[in-house]
């Protein structure tokens, strides 16, 4: 990830400098007032009388070089979040770009939550860490090591009380750090008990109160409640130890650094002077010490969220494209082929969903998927436009291996709606329009009309211009299934398949649906996996499938004869 | 110089302190009346909040006496009084003691009093939303409840943890430092407050620059974040449709315009820290200069200069912080006045008082109007009789208005007008949780809870016997289902129940339906997410359950209400066929309508 920083090496080199700029003039701060005390307001060189024009001389210079720090400080500013918020920007670009090329076991594996927490979250820890690394880190090591070498030029024997307390602050924070970080994991998830206790109370309002458990809840919210209390209340009283006792090593400090002061002054080895600009040292090398245990809070945290960066940057997409465009042949067109195909999902072992499965879907055919939830129905469509790779066997398209088209070829001649039918937070247009980008109004309303979305759509005020929601909440689930079927017809593919898409229209819609599309489209081939037996009665095929294999395939008739299975399924839904 | 000290050890990031400078700030709408109720939240706390005080009080007085002390032992070290120096400096360890203990009461009882006025607050806030009418969770977005349920309280716990105090002590170390300031030398006091000035110009500049900069920046964050949960939750059709490279454009251009107005607030922010070091230190060439001049025509003393010097750097730092807490104050109020929003709805109408002891089931609607929303009726004179020990069927297109009859007679709702009474008692008048002890519903989404198989199954009826709960299961056709899982009945179910499939979440909720031995028993479109001849296996269970009880069924699978004793058609909320299968078969209307194309199917 170092790479990233190529591009910005000048930003990152001038914000150090800057920063050094600031930190010496703000070392330089001490010695100045040391000065105006001792020998403008002291006048000890001039035999206790006091110089006035020495005071204002050297407060203006003073004051000069100060605006000279504040300069440099916001020079420093500016170069440090020129450099750290346009790497970050860089690396959350690429991230994302790199996460749409990814294939499905991939996203799989990363699970959504944990990507979409990758390209936010962890990039702004990264972005932080570096704007530690050019700003923070280097202020308060400069800040320490420079407060150090005043406090030493100013007389050596001061070295003695840094060289005592700086073991124990360091000891102190060491400590605290070791101790309260476990505690923060169980923090945590007693804040995720509590909020799932409401969670479940809020969606299960109906459940909870229909049988009357609003006491029972209250008690189980209050052990969660207590439970997340008592252990927040551990963290802070052991915490609230530790500002006192951080106070209390900084302030003897100050006082021992003041009576060893004495004692110099005393042998005439240092002035009254050095002994407060000493004071403002110790303080500010003990401060730049309890910083730095932040900073390092914060590069920790960085580098382990750098870490899951790198993970998704490194990872190479698993499927590729083949070399075949699919332009060549024009023979076959919506073809589909099952030879000997099995399938385990990419880290779930030997566990295959589906097994040795043989089946042809001639062109223009439409083919019934049948079959209980989990018996593999979409896993088997997922491998036709290479959502995932068969594990053993082929898959062909059009007489050819899908793993030898071009993804987008392949893809192109494919459309697939799905069951959670996504839909994006855009017009209802935009969302058809998915389908063919360079769709005119008539054909995303006829595309619309074929999939019964017209109906809806036009009741709507503003029609397709309609905004959605995101999630597609405003949308009921049959017209966002509506939406996703209007889209795929649109991209007026050779083959189209619909993966439970129609689950939530009513029957008669659902029916005018297939019948209208058979009478548009009757060319494409159509995949159509249903619960319902009406769904698919009509098909040409039926395919039946069990535990991943194919268990019965062949027309509504055919099958009422020939597949206990399917007589099944059949009498549980028409109670024959 | 305390006072620094503290600052850099409240940037530690816990749990209950203050968030990040230069968060946005939310104006509460009437302060004072929330102010006043969250004060009656401390009230029970009063011993502990008289204590606090006193305990910030003295800690801010010693870290106001602290560097007079020091200035006094500068005096003496620079008038070579060595001998006078040493038990200043022991006086000042004491002080520092003092101090120290001080600090940490006052962390460790603001810690206490925050957490007892959340947990308070918690336990009210949930005590009001479980007793709150279903009307009001369903017309409210739950991740809205959630967030004040959240957000808001833990907003409120911080602020009084934190801001309280440091509030509190803020105010006492400027007055104190002024007081101390003006003590020991008038003219120099006045002078420094220059500073202040200063200081308070400078941080309202920047904080309104920076403002218009920050909330565009949580707009641009809010838009990206939502475009990577859509893309990567809708990643298959992104891709099934080949949109990655139009996704990855429109991504880049935020990003793009984030990092652009990050950049800005940033610095803006940023530059602060530096701004106010150049102020401070013209306040320390003020205060060298004027009070070197006081020195050398003998006013004051040169520890006063010292002393100065660190009461200048000690009453500007609360002063900036004030302005940021009195922010995180409005921010929590503003969050206050929702929670308290929410404990303001009126509770859930429970009254009532009649038994169903002995009660038949009889369930009759008689002209019952009813609209969720006014002026959109969904119910219309609607008129129905059920009699005791049948099965009755509601089928309809979606909207017209079965489930809002289920949710009449749980008193989910109530009627506009007309009356619901079961065995002739008006619902209203019965006891409104025996009521619903009577009454199990299966709902369509299976609400199980995260914990035991046991006590999801025993939560319908807490006194039912480990036996009673098996032959619940066995009856349900689940107990096998249960034994396979790893502990049996003491699996765990994870968060919602998802570590089982629908068909064994919907067996289960009708398990413990069976437990509850309920009169009457309802079950709203119970399987309609479960393949059909899993359906048929928990069909084979609800028959079972529906046996001698009234039942009311609603489905749009018809296989799954042909046997039952009554069918009624809505639509629109009407009436507008009724009969036993048979019946409206042979009447050739809407039933049978929706039977053909159900039944024989359509061509596809």
């Amino acid at each position: 990830m170092i790479k990233y920083l190529r591009k910005y090496w000048l930003f990152f080199i001038l914000a150090p400098l800057f920063m050094l700029g600031e930190v010496s003039m703000d070392l330089l701060q001490p010695r100045l007032m040391g000065t105006i005390v001792d020998e403008g307001v002291l006048g000890l060189s001039n035999g206790g009388v006091g110089d006035m024009s020495l005071v204002i001389h050297t407060g203006l210079r003073m004051i000069c070089l100060v605006l000279f720090g504040c300069c440099c400080g916001i020079m420093s500013g500016v170069f440090a979040n020129l450099c750290s918020q346009n790497y970050g920007n860089d690396i959350r670009k690429d991230a994302f770009r790199r996460i749409m090329a990814l294939s499905f076991e991939q996203t799989d594996r990363f699970s959504t939550g944990s990507l979409i927490t990758r390209v936010t979250n962890d990039i702004t820890q990264v972005q932080n860490l570096l704007s530690q690394c050019v700003r923070g880190f280097v202020r308060t090591f400069l800040l320490f090591a420079g407060g150090i070498v005043c406090m030493l030029t100013l007389h050596l024997s001061f070295g003695i009380v840094v060289v005592c307390v700086l073991p124990l602050i360091v000891l102190c924070v060491i400590f605290f750090i070791a101790k309260t970080n476990p505690m923060f994991t169980v923090l945590q998830d007693r804040l995720d008990r509590l909020n799932n206790v409401m969670q479940e109370n809020v969606s299960g309002i109906r459940v909870v109160k229909a049988y009357v458990k609003e006491d029972y809840e209250k008690e189980r919210f209050g052990r969660a409640n207590d439970d997340l209390v008592g252990t927040q209340l551990d963290v802070l009283l052991l915490l609230s130890y530790m500002t006192p006792i951080m106070n209390i090593l900084l302030n003897v400090s100050v006082v021992a650094v003041i009576k060893v002061g004495a004692i110099q002054v005393g042998a005439g080895h240092t002035t009254p002077g050095d002994v407060m600009a000493a004071v403002t040292y110790i303080s500010q090398i003990l401060n730049a010490v309890m910083r730095m245990t932040m900073i390092f809070q914060t590069v920790s945290r960085g580098v382990a969220s750098g870490r899951r960066i790198k993970e998704v940057l490194d990872c190479d997409p698993s499927i590729t494209d083949g070399t075949f465009d699919g332009e060549t042949e024009t023979s076959v067109k919506g073809k589909v082929e099952f030879r000997d195909v099995s399938f385990a999902y990419p880290g779930m072992g030997t566990e295959k969903v589906i097994e040795h499965f043989d089946l042809t879907i001639q062109p223009g055919e439409t083919l019934g998927i049948l079959g209980a939830t989990g018996c593999g129905k979409s896993s088997l469509v997922n491998l036709i436009p290479r959502f995932y790779d068969a594990t053993d066997g082929q898959v062909l398209v059009d007489d050819r291996d899908v793993r030898e088209y071009t993804l987008s070829a392949l893809r192109g001649k494919i459309a697939v709606a799905l069951q959670k039918s996504e839909i994006f937070s855009t017009s209802i247009r935009e969302n058809i329009a998915w389908g063919d980008t360079s769709a005119d109004d008539g054909q995303i309303r006829h595309a619309a009309g074929t999939a019964q979305a017209l109906e809806f759509i036009d009741r709507k005020e503003e029609g397709l211009d309609t905004q959605v929601a995101q999630g597609g909440h405003s949308l009921s689930g049959g017209q966002k299934q509506r939406v996703a079927i209007a889209r795929a017809i649109l991209k007026n593919a050779e083959i189209l398949i619909f993966d439970d898409t129609t689950s939530a229209l009513d029957l008669k819609t659902e029916a005018e649906l297939y019948q209208k599309l058979q009478k548009e489209y009757p060319d494409t081939t159509k995949i159509i996996i249903a619960q319902r037996i009406a769904s698919v009665k009509d098909a040409d095929r039926i395919a039946v499938i069990e535990n991943g294999r194919l268990a019965a395939c062949g027309s509504h008739a055919q099958l009422m004869e020939s597949s206990g299975i399917y007589r099944d399924i059949y009498d549980s839904q028409l109670k024959k | 110089m305390a006072e620094d000290r503290e600052q850099s050890m409240s940037k530690y990031k816990v749990p209950g302190m203050r968030g990040p400078r230069n968060r946005q700030v939310e104006k509460p709408k009437d302060m004072q009346k929330t102010l006043g109720r969250l004060v009656k939240y401390f009230a029970h706390e009063r011993m502990t909040v008289l204590f606090l005080s006193a305990v910030v009080f003295v800690v801010v007085a010693a870290s106001v006496y602290a560097p007079r002390l020091q200035s006094e032992a500068i005096d003496r070290v620079s008038g070579r009084e060595f001998d006078r120096l040493t038990p200043i400096l022991l006086f000042m360890l004491a002080v520092y003691g003092v101090h120290g203990v001080g600090t940490f009461l006052q962390s460790r009882e603001s810690a206490v009093l925050s957490q007892r006025v959340v947990k308070k607050m918690r336990e009210d806030l949930f005590d009001c939303v479980v007793n709150l009418p279903v009307k009001y969770i369903d017309g409210h977005s739950h991740g809205d409840i959630m967030s004040r349920m959240t957000n808001d309280v833990e907003n409120i716990s911080n602020t009084v943890s934190q801001s309280l105090s440091s509030l509190f002590s803020g105010i006492l170390t400027v007055l104190g430092t002024v007081a101390m300031m003006l003590y020991l030398c008038p003219p120099l006091a006045l002078l420094s407050c220059t500073t202040v000035i200063l200081t308070i110009a400078a941080t309202k500049f920047l904080s309104k620059a920076m403002r218009a900069f920050y909330r565009r920046r949580q707009e641009l964050l809010g838009e990206l974040n939502g475009t990577v949960e859509e893309m990567v939750g809708g990643y298959k059709t992104v891709v099934a449709y080949e949109r990655q490279e139009a996704v990855v454009e429109e991504f880049d251009r935020t990003a793009d315009e984030l990092t652009r107005s990050g950049i800005i607030a940033e610095i803006l922010g940023g530059s602060m820290g530096p701004v106010m070091n150049v102020i401070n230190n013209v306040g320390f060439v003020i205060i060298a200069a004027f009070g070197g001049y006081f020195a050398v025509n003998g006013m004051i003393s040169i520890g006063v200069i010292s002393a100065f010097i660190v009461y200048a750097k000690q009453f500007g730092r609360p002063i900036d912080e004030l302005a940021q807490i009195y922010g995180q104050i409005q921010t929590a109020i503003a969050g206050a006045e929702r929670v308290f929003a929410i404990m303001d709805q009126t509770r859930e109408d429970k009254s009532g008082s009649r038994d169903m002891e002995g009660a038949q089931g009889v369930i009759t609607f008689q002209n019952v109007n009813f609209s969720y929303i006014p002026g959109q009726q969904v119910l219309h004179d609607f008129c129905l009789e059920v009699r005791a020990g049948h099965k009755i069927a509601l089928v309809g297109a979606t909207g017209s208005g079965k489930t809002t009859v289920v949710n009449l007679l749980m008193r989910f709702y109530d009627a506009d007008s007309g009356e619901i009474s079961i065995d002739g008692v008006d619902i209203k008048d019965i006891d409104c949780r025996i009521l619903r002890q009577n009454t199990a519903i299966v709902l369509q989404d299976t609400v199980l809870f995260a914990d035991t198989v046991r006590n999801n199954l025993k939560y319908s009826n807490e006194q039912a016997s480990d036996e009673d709960m098996i032959r619940a299961a066995v009856m349900s056709n689940c107990h096998d289902m249960v034994m396979r899982l790893k502990d049996g009945y003491d699996t765990m179910l994870s968060g919602e129940g998802y570590n089982l499939s629908q068909g064994q979440r919907q067996l289960l909720a009708i398990a413990r339906a069976f437990l509850a031995q309920p009169k009457i028993l309802i079950l709203d479109e119970a399987t309609s997410s479960v393949d059909t001849r899993t359906e048929k296996k928990i069909q084979d269970a609800m028959v079972k359950l529906m046996e001698n009880r009234t039942s009311l069924i609603i489905a749009h699978r018809l296989s799954t209400i042909q046997d039952a004793d009554y069918i009624v058609v809505m639509d629109q909320g009407r009436i507008i066929e009724a009969g036993n299968h048979e019946e409206l078969l042979s009447q050739k209307g809407r039933y049978y309508e929706l039977y053909m194309t159900q039944f024989s199917g359509n061509t596809i």
